[in-house]
């Protein structure tokens, strides 16, 4: 077997269209997903029990049926109940569906664990519940919420290679593609991956930036024994 | 067409029939990432130069791809290479090599929880290393990751469904064969969501149950 | 007496799933006057002062904050819940400093006053950063208005938390235990404050149990016991000679515990 991949650069468009989709397909279901999600976060905490319920129930179903189902569902279930859609429509929708349930439970967790005392005492300054949202809730919120959703954002970036089952074209479909014509399987998903790889660095990177600039990324450094380091650290300690 | 509550029924059987498979391969790679995560955690442990770039590299590689391009490398790779293995073979590779190296990454959170103390303790009785990971370390760190296990178990159970794409005739590969036979897709589809709900549930629940008598142990 | 007064609550009643939290309360307090309420944890103070605040929404009573009804207004012979923006405009009538102080982190103690002011009060931010610098000027913060709270010491986010309650211009200020989440050698630094603010003529009412800070500070001192009101009047007199078993008992039993004498009541 030979390795070549000067190659792909003959399908240097294909690959790049890919990419493109793939980055665009992410960024609408991270808006469209977190909406949602904000939705059934407050649903979930409403006073309302069935309203709760149907939040709970929502999440549920969600996370436990594998995407690829959730996919197939949206793109060939719901034509078959009358609507018909172009399949980079229904593939986003269900991205958006699925990665919805994850960033819900992250925003309700992370208002949950704020002290009831900052809302409090935002409403009885006079604030309207609405106001002491967006002036002492959203902005604390907001801290806790950047990196766990930084790794679902990634996660649904990575899930988004199954829209290829429904010929979406993006950056999985693209390789699928030029496989088919090259049969050069290990130079395609060689430079397939390593795109995934960098958009996914990209993401990480920006969360960082983002987290930095809402301020507080302190962390604490452990400091132990290095008999104890022997089993219960797997970086090994820098020079000093 | 209206929706076929009757057609549902009629479908589960062979559905079900075919979880046997889902459920027989989930196991085959929880068994799998479980043992070689916890020895790659305990490769990781012993810092040798080197050895911890590399693996660093390959774990932000698996962690910054799709499972799905993951398969795909089994399945149409590795045959290339000499390899040559059945897709159930490449499909059980592949989302095991992927979920070890969550396992491993979770050992690592958990480590961090453990009481350096008993550690020190322990080199000081002088217990040997084999000793210290297997009858201090390792015991209480499994304890601690339980959950998170329980929860990649889901995570594997649904990946599961993604070896359809190589062909593996599991839950979705079937419900496709029927609906392709019988042009209902909503029904078949509707199924195969319900049989990997049912699954994902069960394992939650008695990871809670695992997790309510480990505390009551640790109490 | 004709003067407005500053609070005036009324038959003030709240119930927990069948248990009294308080039990038809009334309280006057002239401006100007400090009032201490003192009595036994579970007494129903705090239920109190979040009842004053419509935090906890009263099941029966009237409240008046200088003269307006606040929650629940009389309109002849009909009682009507006022709406939630309604209760809003009249908040920032009555600073509540709240016993965690529940300043907000994100901001900083400028900020922290300065927000409120222009959410609610729709103050211009220039009028809002003057008064809240003002201020903290007074309460000796001047240099320290662009920290973050986690950044200050307990003492001075009492003292910040006090600031943003004033900023609103209220007609009474609450305390809720303001010297229990500190440490014992700051509670001098808080009464010190406190008797500051009692010398610029501010009104308050100050849910305590530090009996010295009640018997030097205060006008009038309420006892509270079981969501009820028991006695209530003039400090030193509440205090020499109180008439009620169950007050006489509290003190025994709170100035037995002080560390060394009582302070003299002088």
């Amino acid at each position: 077997m030979r390795f070549d991949p000067w190659m792909l650069l003959d399908y240097w468009e294909l690959l790049l269209q890919g990419t493109w989709l793939t980055i665009r397909i992410t960024v609408m279901a991270l808006v469209l997903g977190y909406l949602l999600g904000i939705g059934v976060a407050l649903l979930g905490m409403a006073r309302s029990r069935t309203l709760r319920a149907i939040a709970g129930t929502y999440v549920e179903v969600l996370r436990n049926i594998p995407f690829i189902i959730i996919l197939f569902l949206v793109y060939y279930g719901l034509p078959f109940s009358g609507v018909r859609m172009p399949a980079l429509f229904a593939g986003t929708l269900a991205l958006s569906l699925f990665v919805s349930a994850y960033y819900s439970e992250i925003v309700r967790a992370a208002i949950l664990a704020l002290p009831r005392g900052q809302f409090e005492s935002a409403r009885a300054i006079g604030m309207s519940p609405a106001q002491a949202m967006w002036n002492v809730v959203a902005p604390q919120v907001l801290r806790t919420i950047i990196p766990p959703s930084t790794n679902m954002t990634l996660t649904m970036m990575k899930e988004s290679a199954v829209l290829s089952s429904i010929t979406v074209p993006e950056l999985t479909y693209q390789g699928l593609v030029i496989q088919g014509n090259t049969f050069a399987p290990f130079e395609v998903f060689a430079a397939i991956t390593l795109i995934y790889w960098m958009i996914a660095i990209v993401i990480a990177e920006t969360s960082r930036r983002l987290e930095a600039r809402v301020g507080l990324a302190q962390r604490q450094s452990v400091t132990r024994n290095p008999i104890a380091d022997r089993y219960l650290s797997l970086e090994r300690r820098p020079a000093r | 067409m209206k929706f076929n509550f009757e057609y549902l029924l009629s479908v589960m059987p062979r559905l079900i029939d075919a979880s046997l498979v889902n459920i027989r391969l989930a196991l085959i790679i929880m068994a799998l990432s479980v043992l070689l995560g916890t020895g790659l955690t305990i490769l990781r442990a012993a810092k040798l130069p080197v050895v911890n770039e590399v693996i660093a590299v390959v774990i932000s590689f698996v962690r910054g791809t799709p499972l799905l391009i993951q398969i795909f490398i089994a399945y149409y790779v590795l045959p290339s290479v000499g390899l040559d293995m059945r897709p159930e073979v490449a499909g059980v590779a592949a989302i095991a090599f992927n979920s070890m190296i969550f396992v491993s990454e979770t050992l690592r959170g958990g480590l961090a929880t453990i009481d350096p103390g008993q550690i020190e303790a322990s080199t000081a009785l002088g217990l040997p290393p084999r000793a210290i990971w297997y009858k201090v370390v390792l015991p209480q760190l499994f304890r601690r990751v339980i959950p998170v296990l329980i929860n990649e178990a889901t995570i594997v159970v649904k990946g599961t469904a993604l070896l359809s794409v190589i062909t593996v005739v599991e839950v979705l590969r079937t419900a496709q064969q029927i609906s392709a036979a019988s042009y209902r897709p909503f029904e078949t589809l509707l199924g195969a969501a319900l049989i990997f709900l049912v699954m994902n549930l069960v394992i939650s629940l008695v990871g809670k149950f695992a997790e309510a008598r480990y505390a009551v142990s640790r109490a | 007496m004709t003067a407005t007064l500053a609070l005036k609550v009324e038959g003030l009643t709240k119930q927990f799933r069948g248990t009294t939290a308080l039990d038809s309360v009334y309280l006057e307090i002239q401006p100007g006057e400090i009032v201490a309420l003192i009595g036994p944890s579970g007494c129903g103070k705090s239920t109190f002062l979040r009842c004053l605040t419509w935090l906890e929404q009263p099941d029966d009573g009237f409240i008046e904050v200088a003269g307006q009804p606040f929650g629940r207004e009389r309109i002849g012979a009909v009682v009507r819940r006022q709406s939630g923006r309604e209760i809003d405009r009249i908040r920032p009538r009555i600073g509540l400093v709240f016993q965690q102080l529940n300043l907000w982190p994100h901001l900083t103690a400028l900020e922290n006053i300065v927000r409120p002011q222009i959410v609610v009060l729709k103050r211009p931010r220039e009028e809002a950063t003057r008064r809240a610098r003002d201020l903290l000027a007074r309460l000796g913060l001047a240099d320290r208005a662009e920290r973050y709270p986690h950044s200050l010491s307990g003492g001075q986010k009492q003292r910040v938390a006090i600031a943003r309650a004033l900023a609103m211009d209220p007609a009474l200020m609450l305390f809720d235990e303001p010297t229990s989440a500190l440490d014992p050698e700051l509670v001098g630094e808080v009464l010190a404050v406190l008797r500051q603010l009692a010398e610029a003529g501010t009104t308050m009412l100050v849910v305590t149990h530090e009996i010295g800070f009640a018997a030097n500070v205060a006008d009038r001192i309420a006892f509270m016991d079981h969501g009820r009101i028991v006695e209530e009047g003039p400090a030193r007199q509440l205090i020499d000679a109180p008439r009620d078993p169950r007050l006489k008992g509290f003190l025994d039993l709170v100035l037995s515990h002080r560390d060394g004498p009582a302070p003299p009541l002088a």
